[in-house]
């Protein structure tokens, strides 16, 4: 813009746009920024909660001793089975509710609306819902089960450590289709019309329509919608620790976290668990906008 | 084709069974009292709401629920406040690093909450904001904060360019262009993305969980998850379940009346094909 | 009241230069109408003029005053927008005094000013209504009130009809052209209905790919076009253009051989292009007759379209060229018939390889 004669209205609105972004930047500065910053930091130190003035650098110690840790390579394992399965389960069905609110059919706005209720309901809810539901004793899940008789006898569905984390991602989807749902739902309705009514009067079967029309158009969207359910399935905290506490078979890189951050109070060693897992994070957007090439659409 | 319609027809009606079963087992759950709890029966055969009385009578959760709304409340309008302007400014103002800007709230918006959890409360500390609804309010605008400037800079973008010209031909300035024109005419926008940025906060789990000490100072969540009973080894599950229910009725009322809103303002805020 | 000046105005978006030196006098009083086809830079010129854009180069001033460095609302301008950009939210009053209450005007004088005009436009009875109460026409009138009430030097207009049915267009013309005698303010008005400019303008600015065409009263444009562009432009229906060869000069005008070799001598201003040099005609249809005797130029009438009050005749001459005739709306012809064709040259252009008129 150099060189150009600057009008006194550009120059006016500008600096307007600058003073209104200023209270949301030192905000999110301050409550963003700065802890993010500390909590890096920390990762080098050997802070307590109780000494987190006074604490000496130790280096890469934290980080040393963290890959060390068998159990923090189990939260990060736990973390990627979870988010793989959940999310790949919760596209796919989102996918199959979006087509089916899509299709013009009776019923329609009573399944909408019964959809939207998982996605109401508080994360902490449904994971005491759920609790209660695959209770060892008194669940209704056993009982149903073991009338049905397809097991033979109660499960302690959260406490067996080959079921607990199945169990953490069934709740988990019965939570999070409903949002891929209507994500997909927004961009099918997008789609031209007419589109279809030709390929109908093409006679083109059903499924290939699908494949070669619906799912090239929805992509974009689908694609990132993925993404966004990936980066929120890797942060993962409280499904786990409502429904199994600090199970070592469900725990999540954040539960991990924020049990040595704050329960065992080493601060050094949790913000060290924490910013790798921020660094999983930017790995994950990296990887999702390199080779799915998601386009996020920030600002025209 | 009548037979593909049972199919349908019953497809359908599975996902509402599924979506809705679990909700309707912790009515029918907060329902029983005693050892009613104990037995897997479709209704009791004596409901009784004893256990809603005891959420409120042994424990503080009427507190509790105060807590999320005074919480939830100051978030919502403080980030609406501070939203509406920077919107103005990302999505009507052409200026050098527009793009990025909008990239780091995004990129904020997606943070790891553990990761400024150390940092956090170190500040929540400093301010002496510990076991304090305070230090909610700013722990949660690292969430809303992001996400109402990305919602309403999108809606903020779709206003016709027109009217802002208008009204710098009436010798509007910015402020007053965003406070007496756009803002009266974004209210849906408002309504959506407020209600949206109130069901996170009131959902938040983890920063209520570290900030917060005591029974009273708990939010909803947080007083739901670590609900307990007389023994440690027993929990009171029928209490817990009337405390779901009681948090989760008027949140499903909202979100049912505002369905096609809040449909609306998700998607604004996530996907743009 | 004031005129307006524009000097060397160039306008760019990123590196494409939309507006390519503009220099304009708009006098004071005066209505001038900028036309020209779609995407040509009316709109973005009156923004320039509006301040509502930035010029890339060049001077802009109103009243003699030097405005490129002022916002609009310190440049003694109104503008109505083609969308009307009434405030969605408030009522037609207070679409018309908003921008009085923003400079603080006392109550009184708002409230006078806003009345006056709402009598000028007859939307009295409507002032307690918001925008979406209200008719396609009615808005614009707030719209135009809103304008009015700011007391401008200048009024700018983009394409105020364009978004109304015909019947209304007519009438709210009919309405711009009272309320420019009555405020004798200098009005600057886009549009790219050609009728409209005709109608209301003293003088109408044709623009095409953002430079000037020419400027003139809507008379002269018709009569005296300076170059094909503007003369394919002005006149409806458009103007026909023949390929014709100089055969030289013949004391003050230009010979030119018609196909089926019929001579015609074209008045020139210019010096006349040797002989042989490929030339266009230009004749409007409503210039062709039909020639009394057996002489005059062959042609087969293709298609016939009846108006009612007029009758437009679509012709192939001997070599395949083609005209339009317009002719009375009762004219016995039909389509397959041969007519014989009269041109005359005082009402006939002729135009250069370079499209400039000779
Ligand atoms: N804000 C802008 N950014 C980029 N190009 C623009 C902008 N405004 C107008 N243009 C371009 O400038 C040219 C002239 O536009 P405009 O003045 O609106 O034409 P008209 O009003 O004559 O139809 C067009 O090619 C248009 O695409
Ligand atoms: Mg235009």
């Amino acid at each position: 813009m150099s060189g150009l004669p600057h009008s006194s209205l550009e120059r006016q609105r500008r600096r307007a746009a600058w003073l209104f972004l200023l209270p949301m930047l030192v905000v999110l500065a301050g409550v963003a920024g700065w802890p993010l910053f500390r909590t890096v930091f920390f990762s080098f130190t050997d802070a307590t909660l109780a000494t987190l003035d006074g604490f000496q650098g130790v280096g890469l110690d934290n980080y040393l001793w963290l890959v060390r840790d068998p159990v923090w390579w189990r939260a990060v394992w736990n973390t990627l089975v979870f988010t793989v399965v959940s999310v790949g389960i919760e596209t796919a069905l989102g996918l199959g509710i979006a087509l089916i609110l899509n299709a013009h059919l009776p019923g329609r706005g009573l399944l909408r609306a019964a959809v939207l209720i998982p996605w109401a309901i508080p994360t902490v809810v449904s994971a005491q819902m759920w609790g209660w539901m695959f209770h060892d004793l008194y669940g209704v899940v056993n009982a149903i089960l073991m009338g049905l008789g397809l097991i033979a006898e109660p499960r302690a569905w959260t406490a067996d450590p080959d079921l607990a984390l199945p169990v953490v991602i069934a709740v988990d989807v019965w939570k999070s289709t409903p949002f891929m749902a209507l994500l997909i739902l927004a961009a099918l309705q997008m789609l031209p019309r007419d589109l279809y009514e030709a390929a109908r009067v093409d006679g083109v079967h059903p499924v290939k329509v699908f494949v070669r029309i619906t799912l090239p158009l929805i992509r974009p969207a689908l694609m990132v919608a993925v993404l966004f359910r990936t980066l929120d399935a890797l942060r993962v905290f409280d499904l786990m620790y409502v429904l199994t506490g600090n199970s070592r078979s469900t725990m999540s890189m954040s539960v991990y976290a924020r049990q040595y951050l704050i329960d065992f109070q080493d601060v050094g060693y949790g913000s060290a668990a924490a910013t790798l897992l921020v660094l999983v994070l930017a790995a994950a957007t990296v990887l999702a906008v390199t080779l799915g090439r998601v386009r996020v659409d920030a600002g025209r | 084709m009548g037979l593909r319609r049972i199919a349908f027809a019953l497809v359908v009606l599975g996902i509402v069974v599924w979506a809705v079963f679990p909700f309707a087992w912790a009515i029918v759950t907060s329902l029983k009292a005693g050892s009613a709890l104990f037995t897997v029966e479709a209704w009791p055969s004596q409901p009784s709401l004893a256990n809603y009385a005891a959420i409120f009578k042994e424990q503080p959760f009427g507190r509790n629920i105060l807590n999320s709304l005074m919480a939830a409340s100051a978030v919502v309008a403080l980030s609406l406040g501070l939203a509406v302007l920077a919107a103005y400014a990302l999505g009507r103002v052409r200026f050098r690093g527009r793009g990025l800007l909008l990239f780091v709230v995004l990129g904020v918006s997606m943070f790891p909450q553990v990761a400024v959890l150390s940092g956090l409360f170190e500040l929540v500390r400093w301010l002496g904001l510990y076991n304090r609804i305070g230090s909610l309010v700013l722990s949660y605008l690292i969430f809303t904060l992001p996400f109402t400037v990305w919602v309403l800079t999108t809606f903020m973008r779709e206003l016709p360019k027109e009217l802002e010209e208008a009204a710098m031909v009436d010798g509007a300035g910015p402020f007053v262009i965003v406070t007496r024109v756009f803002l009266p005419l974004m209210g849906p926008a408002l309504a959506a993305t407020g209600l949206l940025a109130f069901i996170a906060a009131w959902n938040e789990f983890l920063f209520a969980l570290t900030f917060t000490l005591t029974d009273d100072a708990r939010t909803v969540p947080v007083a739901i998850a670590l609900m307990s009973g007389a023994s440690q080894y027993e929990l009171p599950w029928g209490q817990i379940m009337a405390a779901s229910v009681v948090v989760t009725v008027p949140l499903i009322g909202l979100v049912l009346l505002f369905q096609r809103r809040i449909v609306s303002g998700l998607t604004a805020g996530a996907v743009k094909g | 009241m004031a005129g307006v000046t524009l000097r060397g105005v160039r306008k760019s978006f990123g590196r494409i230069e939309v507006i390519h030196g503009v220099d304009l006098e708009v006098a004071d009083g005066e209505f001038v109408a900028f036309v020209g086809p779609s995407g040509c830079g009316k709109s973005t010129l009156l923004r320039l003029i509006a301040g509502l854009e930035e010029p890339s180069a060049g001077d802009l001033s109103i009243g003699g005053q030097r405005v490129n460095d002022r916002p609009p609302a310190a440049r003694g301008i109104a503008m109505v927008f083609q969308s009307y950009a009434l405030y969605p939210h408030m009522t037609a009053y207070d679409n018309m005094a908003f921008g009085l209450t923003l400079s603080r005007t006392d109550k009184g004088t708002i409230a006078e000013r806003v009345r006056a005009a709402a009598r000028l436009l007859q939307i009295e009875d409507l002032l307690d209504r918001k925008p979406r109460d209200l008719s396609g026409g009615q808005r614009q009138r707030v719209a135009i009130g809103r304008a009015i009430v700011r007391e401008p030097q200048v009024f700018l207009f983009d394409e105020p009809l364009s978004n109304l049915d015909a019947g209304l267009r007519v009438q709210m013309r009919l309405e711009i052209a009272k309320l420019k005698a009555d405020l004798r303010a200098t009005m600057i008005y886009v549009t790219h209905d050609q009728v409209e400019a005709m109608t209301l303008a003293d003088r109408i600015v044709v623009l095409n790919a953002g430079r000037v065409e020419q400027a003139g009263t809507p008379l002269e444009l018709y009569h005296r076009p300076r170059n094909r562009f503007v003369a394919g432009f002005i006149g409806s229906p458009a103007m026909n253009f023949l390929d014709v060869v100089s055969e030289g000069r013949a004391d003050g005008s230009v010979r030119v051989w018609l196909p089926g070799g019929v001579p015609l001598d074209v008045a020139v201003d210019g010096a006349a292009p040797p002989a042989g040099t490929p030339l266009t005609l230009g004749v409007r249809p409503e210039h062709v007759g039909l020639a009394d005797g057996g002489a005059g130029l062959l042609a087969t009438i293709l298609a016939v379209e009846r108006l009612g009050g007029e009758t437009h005749c679509h012709a192939a001459l001997e070599d395949g060229q083609r005209l339009l005739v317009r002719l009375d709306g009762d004219r016995p012809v039909a389509a397959g018939e041969r007519l014989r064709l009269n041109l005359r040259g005082e009402t006939a252009h002729l135009f250069g390889a370079d499209g400039q008129r000779l």
